[in-house]
């Protein structure tokens, strides 16, 4: 797989794009801003929140066994997969037992996660997403670069070029309003000759076997509704206990996501419809593996809010796709390596550690924590690039003596200033690439110390 | 079979129990009546929907007035007309639908509709305009309150509306009317 630091580079290309791209998001986190301040419990929000997401996955089999026993008894079939593989095979039996044709979906990242579209479209059975940004990009054949703003890659002219191509827009439009009520119309006829609706879960409430959806276009409600047969998917991690959780999740997920105080729609399903069907499928995939992880556990915590990826200065540069994982940004970075550790080992690099990702997370996961306990893990199972962990070891040794170190400044404070610019940006030195060097000081700051205590004597 | 092997692998792994500690004091639990109508206005505006102040006796012959074609949900005729089993079609047709809300959130103008108000779930959805009526002495203050107000148990579907539908998909660009309704007009007495 190409790497993060290439991919960047592609996106870094166009420089206007890199410019809209960084400024939007950082729009988004303003406002988000805004909206957190004039909450003025905001921060103990925070804190029961982390708090009863760490109880409910301290008890998740007792909570998970109680959410099936309460939708069992409202009629809903409860099932579980224990991976993508398991999760894609159940759809694909609910569609058949139905004589499911038309499958509309909304936003859930855990069917990108499990691959769901392409596994259908290899059966012949096409699936419509139906969030305006998902259906965008699944026009484009292209994967979403935010999990929240699936399309905030794209420029309206792109988009519109799309819609003219494949709903027959105007050549040439490009507003907003224009395209957007192109796409109601043609969703809408999607909706109604929809036979199955799949959504993900923003929450599933084990006191009352409720599963909750949040949108702002509607799309879940008109699928849902339309459709005779609803199929919510989890992941284990979605469990709230009870339904007094929901008003401390509700409080923040949309204001920590795009700044608003609550999403169009929190939408609570219960039973199917009179003559409906409804089912909940529960996912692992991996995720249990790392409950109770002395590092990593907490990951589990995420609402996956997006606020972690407006706030990030590395993706709002780099772009969703550079990460090459479906959780791009922070939490994706430390999620990815969970999945896969050698595919993905050069994420936990893609960060400042800064740590604006934890400050604004809902539920107090220490994201930038994690990215370096896993780069300390990477490397010691060796799998950072040679060049890195020499380069380190190195430095380890030099910076590690005293009159190693004073020696290493003075040579490098020479070489800063005499060696030729072509030797000095030698292809292995990645920090010289878009970088300049500094120019060095004529001294050390140790040096210059010991010369002001003498000056003043 | 998954089922338990999930179950195994949770039980395995979990770590220790903790306490759930209850931190949150609510100031905005301390509203008055009219910080609640306030708020609540101002929220709903900021979410794009449009409020009418009116008195009890006022808001039928308003929404009367206001819309030609308009249905509305309270009335029993319009309930056993658009049941559970009415065809999309003819949901699809609907213009102006009105619900009486049963309650509604100051701090994000949210409106709670459930199963008994709804003759069909997808009613307040695939209606072009939604029109709420509403009392001002139903507005709790927050999100917690809602949820200490209502019971899930009571019903099969529920939703929280706040504002009409909207996207910003294309540009961040603020675009009502994406899926469901485009416009939202909440009647407060
Ligand atoms: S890690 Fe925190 S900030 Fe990032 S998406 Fe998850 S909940 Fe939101």
């Amino acid at each position: 797989m190409m790497s993060h630091a290439c991919k960047a580079k592609q996106f870094l290309a166009n420089e206007s794009r890199v410019d809209w791209h960084n400024r939007t998001l950082w729009l988004v986190r303003q406002k988000r801003d805004r909206v957190a301040a004039a909450v003025p419990e905001w921060e103990h929000l925070r804190e029961q929140a982390a708090s009863i997401k760490k109880e409910a996955l301290a008890n998740l089999d007792v909570y998970l066994e109680q959410l099936e026993t309460e939708a069992t008894r409202n009629g809903v079939t409860v099932l579980w997969a224990k991976d993508a593989g398991e999760f894609n095979r159940i759809i694909l039996h609910i569609i058949q037992k139905h004589g499911v044709k038309n499958i509309v979906k909304s936003k859930s990242m855990l069917t990108e996660e499990c691959g769901l579209n392409p596994f259908l479209h290899d059966r012949g059975i096409e699936v419509v997403d139906t969030d305006l940004g998902e259906r965008i990009i699944q026009f484009r054949k292209e994967t979403p670069s935010h999990i929240v703003l699936p399309a905030i890659h794209l420029k309206k002219e792109e988009i519109g070029e799309t819609f003219h191509e494949k709903l027959n827009t105007e050549k040439g439009a490009s507003d907003p309003t224009y395209l957007t009520q192109a796409a109601r119309r043609h969703l809408r006829e999607k909706f109604l000759a929809a036979d199955m609706a799949l959504t993900g879960v923003n929450f599933a409430v084990a006191e009352t076997g409720t599963v909750v959806v949040c949108t702002n276009e509607g799309n879940a409600d008109m699928g849902v509704h339309a459709a005779p047969v609803q199929v919510h998917c989890m992941g284990i991690e979605k469990i709230v206990p009870k339904q007094d959780d929901l008003g401390i999740f509700t409080r923040l997920l949309a204001r920590n996501a795009t700044g608003q105080a609550v999403t169009t729609y929190t939408s609570h399903y219960r039973k199917p419809k009179p003559g409906g069907a409804m089912y909940i499928v529960i996912v692992d995939n991996g995720r249990s593996n790392y409950l109770g992880h002395p590092k990593y556990s907490d990951s589990l915590k995420c609402i996956r809010c997006g606020g972690c990826m407006n706030t990030c200065p590395v993706y709002r540069r780099s772009g969703g796709h550079s990460y090459g994982y479906v959780i791009p940004g922070p939490i994706g970075s430390i999620l990815a390596p969970q999945k896969e550790a050698q595919k993905y080992r050069d994420l936990p690099f893609a960060s400042s550690l800064c740590g604006s990702c934890s400050n604004v997370c809902p539920v107090k996961i220490a994201i930038h924590e994690q990215l370096y306990f896993w780069r300390q893990d990477l490397t010691q199972q060796k799998r950072t690039s040679f060049l890195k962990r020499f380069s380190m070891k190195v430095a380890g040794f030099l910076l590690s003596e005293n009159t190693r170190y004073n020696l290493t400044g003075i040579l490098v404070r020479w070489a800063l200033r005499y060696l030729p610019h072509g030797l000095l940006y030698l292809p292995f030195n990645a920090w010289g690439r878009g970088r300049e060097l500094p120019v060095p000081p004529r001294q050390s700051f140790k040096q210059w110390y010991e010369g002001r205590k003498k000056t003043k004597n | 079979m998954s089922k338990e092997e999930i179950l195994a692998s949770i039980r395995k792994r979990k770590g220790a129990t903790v306490e759930v500690q209850n931190t949150v004091q609510i100031q905005a639990s301390g509203w008055g009546g009219t910080e609640l109508r306030k708020q609540f206005i101002e929220n709903l505006k900021a979410a794009g929907a449009e409020v009418v102040c009116l008195k009890k006796e006022e808001v039928d012959p308003y929404i009367a007035s206001t819309w030609e074609n308009v249905l509305d949900f309270s009335q029993p005729e319009v309930m056993t007309e658009y049941t559970a089993t009415c065809p999309l079609e003819k949901l699809n047709k609907i213009e102006q639908a009105v619900f009486r809300g049963n309650f509604g959130v100051a701090e994000n103008g949210a409106i709670w509709l459930e199963d008994k108000d709804l003759p069909h779930r997808i009613a307040p959805f695939i209606a072009q305009h939604l029109i709420f009526k509403l009392d001002t002495n139903e507005i709790v203050a927050t999100m917690q309150d809602a949820y200490r107000r209502m019971d899930l148990k009571d019903t099969g579907f529920g939703v929280f509306i706040s504002g009409p539908s909207k996207t910003a998909d294309i540009e961040q660009s603020l675009v009502y009317g994406a899926h469901g309704a485009k416009e939202l007009t909440v009647c407060l007495t």
